[in-house]
């Protein structure tokens, strides 16, 4: 085996990149199909569904494939709703929430990063390891086990009346649902910041000191703006699958005063007799985090020139 | 052309009502209908004699060996029972599990569920499995234990002569409460109002279904049409329960059975079955007297059925289990695990408080042949009043 991977790579360098570009573009088929097949086409038919129409006779979303036949009427109902009308509420309410669960999560996640690559020495595997084997039991069970926790006679609820907290978590509090979501996600922060924190060059701390800046000026002129990618990239990951997080939600609250915009898609497309404004919902939210994307991608691109220059 | 681009067609061009009359004069039915853009749906005051396709299967056939296919709710058959009728009728029973009608016809007709016999589906479900020729007409000689089913649902309003469909449970909507924190004279006068009550904040739910909370919130206003297509009315529902999220923070779910007996809510407005299975799930030593359920005078009351495939594989053990489930024994065996109460004439509010399966507290959750006939039915909407119910739906969902 060792063989094989030997000359396959001795093979691959002899190659020269100008002579045979069709083999390095090969690389990216895989991707690419994968993307095609589990990304691109689902949602061209989630965009069928939305702009589509409803089977009169058993209320089913009928997509619509062809583009020029597309019904635009339920999505400027929808898209008006989210500006002015009902639904404007839960999408405020989401992305407050997540921002919130976001910085929340860079507060208490930066400090573990950053003592795993900087001050955990020889134990850094095992804590690292440590944080990590709770987050392998699934995201349901978890939340489930700490409904148990939160009930009127939890134990965590019970603990903290000891100390003279009677908190009635589950009575559809938002702080819960956010703490609900820091808990889900923060493993999700956690590991990429750690991955880049780990990865830099600490002597430019040691040179910022020698310069004559004290701890804080060294961290925030020089660690800080070093982890930014770090930091952008670790913020994307759990902001995205919060802004389309229903069940922590559902389980955690289910009261109306915390509904989110996963809520609402969960309702429209699987107990409603309108899945298009489920498909709709979905789209809407999409744009939404296209803007995320699109910063994060400028961040990088930014970062890169930096680097080159 | 196949029946559902027939259906499509024939409602965009000819409207419902062509369809309804169209159907029933192919078969000969009797009935009057009610067509709900191509659904053929009986009301109470417009009952319905569904359309044959098929003939049902033959008499005195023996039954299939091999495996029955089952669709159900999850939790809605007692494994014990299952297991009886398995060892009494020498085959496997398999069930698959939905969560919603709609989601599961949705299965039905592309094929993905292709069940011999299914379980606790309602009339709406009906009259789409109808319109998609999905079932097969009933054969009565397989089903001597029908004439036990309560004899106001023998000829039921949605499948005139039961063709199609045997009852299976019975339920209303009401008010379910916890007598340790809640007397019962808080329900006097308008008990619906109890629901109001900004002293429950937190502790307070209400059932996660458009139709049932906000008809629930109509009735307390006095309109007693559970389908109405009045904008005005269906607005002031929306008001109402706009107003009860406000005073009281509610929970929008269907956990009444779990939240209610582990204590952490003590009024939920629910269907009455969810008591009786809340009873099993009481913490150990707490008496089953601290479950109370308020049922209005003017409530919805609705059942559910029993039906067979067309496609069915074995269609006479399918009859054979209908017929196994409709029996006293076997219906009281299946309620201790379903907690739901049978459609059964002989399970009697006595017969359930005398042998202490039930306890006195939850007397009023239990709904009676005279509740059921007092009881308000609710049908599909028309797609456009039906958008008008989830408006206001989600103006009091999306806080």
């Amino acid at each position: 085996m060792a063989r094989t991977m030997d000359t396959l790579y001795r093979w691959l360098t002899q190659i020269k990149l100008n002579k045979s570009p069709r083999l390095w573009a090969g690389f990216a088929i895989p991707g690419t199909v994968w993307l095609v097949v589990l990304f691109a086409i689902p949602f061209y038919a989630v965009a069928c569904v939305a702009f589509g129409t409803i089977d009169p006779v058993f209320r089913d979303a009928v997509p619509q494939w062809n583009p020029l036949s597309w019904n635009f009427v339920q999505a400027q109902q929808i898209f008006t709703s989210l500006a002015t009308g009902p639904l404007r509420g839960v999408a405020i309410r989401t992305v407050v929430y997540v921002v919130c669960a976001m910085s929340l999560s860079f507060v208490v996640g930066f400090p573990i990063a950053y003592f795993l690559a900087r001050h955990a020495g020889k134990h850094k595997l095992l804590l690292l390891v440590l944080i990590i084997v709770p987050f392998w039991v699934n995201y349901l069970m978890r939340m489930l086990a700490w409904v148990n926790l939160l009930s009127v006679d939890g134990l965590f609820t019970r603990f903290m009346r000891n100390f003279g907290i009677n908190y009635n978590w589950l009575d559809g509090s938002p702080i819960t649902v956010i703490l609900g979501l820091v808990y889900g996600y923060i493993p999700f922060l956690i590991l990429p910041l750690y991955a880049t924190l780990e990865r830099l060059d600490w002597r430019l701390v040691d040179a910022a000191r020698d310069l004559g800046a004290n701890s804080r000026q060294a961290f925030r002129l020089v660690t800080l703006p070093m982890s930014k990618a770090g930091l952008v990239a670790a913020g994307i990951l759990i902001a995205l699958p919060m802004f389309g997080d229903y069940y922590t939600n559902d389980l955690l609250s289910r009261s109306p005063s915390t509904e989110m915009i996963g809520n609402q898609i969960d309702f429209f497309l699987n107990a409603s007799s309108q899945p298009q404004n489920g498909a709709l919902l979905v789209l809407a939210l999409s744009l939404f985090l296209l803007l995320f994307m699109s910063f994060y991608l400028r961040s990088t691109r930014q970062q890169t020139r930096q680097v080159t220059r | 052309m196949l029946r559902r681009d027939f259906l499509r067609n024939l409602v965009i061009t000819t409207g419902g009502v062509t369809l309804g009359g169209s159907l029933l004069a192919a078969c000969g039915g009797s009935g009057t209908t009610t067509t709900v853009d191509g659904l053929s749906i009986g009301t109470p005051d417009n009952p319905i004699k569904l359309p044959v396709t098929t003939d049902a299967i033959a008499d005195g056939l023996p039954s299939e060996s091999g495996t029955l296919e089952i669709l159900n709710w999850a939790d809605y058959q007692n494994p014990e029972s299952i297991a009886i009728f398995e060892e009494k009728f020498g085959c496997k029973v398999v069930t698959s599990i939905y969560d919603t009608e709609e989601a599961a016809i949705a299965k039905l007709r592309n094929g993905t569920f292709k069940p011999d016999l299914i379980l606790g589906m309602t009339d709406t479900g009906l009259a789409k499995l109808i319109a998609a020729d999905l079932l097969q007409p009933l054969n009565k000689s397989y089903i001597p234990n029908f004439q036990n089913v309560i004899s106001g649902l023998r000829n039921p309003y949605y499948d005139l002569d039961s063709q199609y469909t045997v009852p299976y449970m019975i339920y209303g909507n009401g008010i379910g409460y916890r007598t340790d924190r809640i007397d019962k004279n808080a329900f006097a006068g308008n008990g619906y109002d109890t629901l109001w009550d900004s002293k429950f904040s937190g502790k307070l739910a209400v059932l996660d279904s458009y139709r049932d909370t906000l008809a629930m919130a109509m009735f307390r206003a006095g309109n007693f049409d559970g389908n109405t297509t009045d904008a005005a009315i269906i607005q002031k529902a929306g008001d109402d329960l706009i107003a009860l999220r406000e005073a009281t923070n509610p929970k929008v779910d269907i956990l009444a059975y779990q939240e209610m007996p582990a204590g952490n809510r003590d009024i939920n407005f629910t269907w009455s079955g969810d008591l009786f299975t809340a009873i099993q799930y009481l913490p150990e030593g707490v008496s089953p007297d601290v479950l109370g359920f308020w049922y209005p005078e003017k409530t919805v009351a609705k059942n559910d059925f029993m039906c067979i495939t067309k496609s069915a594989k074995a269609p006479v053990l399918a009859h054979q289990l209908i017929n196994f489930l409709s029996d006293t024994d076997n219906a009281l065996l299946n309620r201790e695990y379903v907690g739901y109460q049978p459609a059964l004439e002989s399970i009697t509010v006595d017969l359930l408080i005398s042998s202490g399966t039930i306890p006195e507290s939850l007397i009023d959750a239990l709904v009676t042949p005279e509740k059921y006939e007092a009881g308000l039915a609710q049908v599909s909407l028309e797609p456009a009043v039906d958008a008008l119910w989830l408006e206001q739906w989600t103006r009091f969902t999306a806080g």
